[in-house]
């Protein structure tokens, strides 16, 4: 490239030569006016994939002005492309597939359910919503009284709003699982019970959770079976919820937790379903879940031993992470993993673990 | 070993650079995919980004010279923090969400303001026209013309397409970004 200095010596400092030409430009849809790009470029304005493509029409992509009526998409008719929502009132709204990026915009009292969002949701100016969601991130602004089922991989964030309820995503339709596979989001990062507000007020709480086991359907029902969505057989039963139900930062029953670590494997996703089940129905309480690479380092730490011959195990896939709590939930589990997983590679541990995360003490570890 | 492959190379075309630090400052409305970009930049993974609660910051460092790009949160009720990063800034890339038409007027009136800023006068500026892969989003020209951004006159400036997830236009906003550094002179 040369030497960048005398490349710049060679050009006059602006405020003593007229503006050099503008270089680049282009045409505007609208007005077909050349309109300037920049005021300093030295090349031609170069096509990108978005230049070639097919256009669209973006009202394809939007609902907007709806009244009283029960509107969406179903699978397979949105594929990963842009969604928005706006001016909807008394609607129920079923996006029944995976999406980009989805924004919603001064609806009021509506019932909307969101399939697995890659990016952001973001509702703006939004007043009396009930909607299950799961995305990569979740975002209000201006928003008043609204119940969320959520799934969300980052930390939820609200700002300027008030009477917020969050609860866990409980949600099933034949299609929702390949979903989330479309959308990179995993069933086992759902950060959906601690969220961070921008405008706390002091003396108030803008948020807070919604009470445990309320009914999904009651909230949002599922769609009237004279409308277009009736092919589509939902479910919000919790042993059906394709994101597992976790207790979050709600309190914990029993002092006793444990931590199960499923290492990558084919079955990872059923065997950890499969534990979770089996201890549920044994009266234990699913805290929370996540699915994550381990470093060796990160071996060392929660299984405070060395990672040697875990090494090969944590280099396969990410792994898949539990907290299970309830009094003798550490015996039980022991018990359960040696019943059902035989041959399978798990690790199960006694610990007191805190409440940020997976930073967790342990006094014995077992490896099966 | 830690090495940002896409910072690296910027701090590579900086060598001669009078200055030994190099600052940029990424602003614009939240969600406009600020910390993408710096991802992106940075070769990280983008696929687990957190709302920005405060800022993010990368530091690349070669031979001497070093190069942070800060990466500010954008919600309306933190954009008063945004002046406590305004002084010695190099290049200003302004982000916006080309997809998100209901708040065009409010990032062009954001923009404006910053425009305004003493501590910002005549520091080359960067618009990046972000999430172009998206179906709704608006052309970089049509952005260019609501912004009227033909009217600046006292600084460099320049339209990029891009789309910080695929990387897609970031690498030629960068290349711009390095022609039109401004060297500040250290007191």
């Amino acid at each position: 490239m040369g030497c960048f200095f005398s490349k710049k010596s060679k050009r006059k400092s602006p405020e003593k030569e007229e503006r050099a030409p503008t270089t680049t430009s282009a045409e505007t849809a609208s007005t077909g006016n050349a309109v300037p790009l920049g005021n300093n470029s030295e090349e031609a304005p170069k096509q990108y994939s978005w230049d070639k493509r097919e256009k669209v029409d973006p009202k394809d992509y939007m609902l907007t002005g709806l009244k009283d009526v029960t509107v969406g998409r179903l699978p397979g008719k949105l594929n990963g492309q842009q969604f928005v929502i706006q001016e909807c009132e008394n609607c129920n709204i079923y996006v029944f597939d995976h999406s980009a990026t989805i924004t919603i915009d001064d609806c009021v009292n509506c019932r909307i359910v969101l399939g697995p969002v890659k990016g952001s949701v973001f509702f703006r100016d939004c007043k009396d919503i009930k909607c299950v969601v799961a995305c990569q991130q979740f975002r209000t602004r201006d928003c008043k009284k609204m119940e969320v089922f959520l799934c969300c991989a980052t930390q939820p964030i609200i700002e300027s709003s008030t009477g917020m309820k969050f609860g866990c995503f409980q949600y099933y339709y034949p299609e929702l699982a390949f979903h989330f596979k479309d959308a990179g989001l995993s069933i086992f990062n759902n950060n959906w019970s601690n969220i961070h507000d921008f405008t706390p007020v002091s003396g108030e709480t803008n948020w807070s959770l919604m009470p445990e086991d309320s009914p999904v359907l009651d909230f949002v029902p599922a769609p009237d079976p004279e409308s277009d969505f009736k092919s589509v057989r939902v479910s919000a039963d919790p042993a059906r919820s394709i994101v597992p139900l976790t207790k979050g930062g709600r309190y914990k029953d029993s002092e006793e937790s444990c931590l199960f670590v499923f290492f990558a494997g084919e079955y990872t996703t059923a065997n950890a379903r499969k534990l979770i089940d089996e201890a549920t129905a044994k009266g234990f309480v699913l805290i929370q879940t996540k699915e994550v690479s381990m470093r060796p380092e990160d071996v060392k730490r929660v299984f405070q031993r060395d990672a040697d011959d875990l090494t090969e195990w944590i280099t396969k896939g990410p792994v898949i992470a539990l907290e299970m709590n309830g009094d003798g939930v550490v015996e039980a589990c022991k018990n359960i993993a040696s019943e059902v997983f035989s041959g399978t590679k798990v690790s199960a541990a006694r610990s007191r673990p805190d409440p940020y995360g997976f930073t967790l003490r342990f006094r014995r570890c077992h490896i099966y | 070993s830690g090495e940002v492959p896409g910072l690296l190379s910027i701090l590579r075309r900086l060598k001669q650079a009078p200055e030994q630090e190099v600052r940029l400052l990424l602003l614009g409305l939240d969600n406009a995919g600020k910390t993408t970009v710096l991802k992106q930049l940075a070769a990280e993974d983008i696929s687990h980004i957190t709302p920005t609660q405060g800022f993010n910051i990368k530091s690349v460092q070669s031979a001497g010279f070093k190069l942070n790009v800060w990466d500010i949160g954008g919600q309306r009720k933190i954009r008063p923090y945004w002046r406590n990063y305004f002084e010695n800034t190099d290049v200003l890339i302004y982000v916006i969400d080309s997809s998100d038409r209901k708040r065009f007027e409010e990032t062009s009136l954001e923009l404006a303001e910053l425009l305004e800023e003493e501590t910002l006068a005549t520091v080359p500026l960067l618009i990046f026209a972000n999430k172009q892969d998206l179906m709704t989003a608006a052309p970089a020209s049509e952005l260019a013309e609501s912004l009227r951004l033909h009217t600046i006159r006292d600084r460099m400036w320049q339209v990029q397409a891009c789309s910080a997830l695929t990387a897609e236009g970031i690498q030629d906003g960068m290349t711009w970004v390095c022609r039109n550094i401004k060297f500040r002179k250290k007191p």
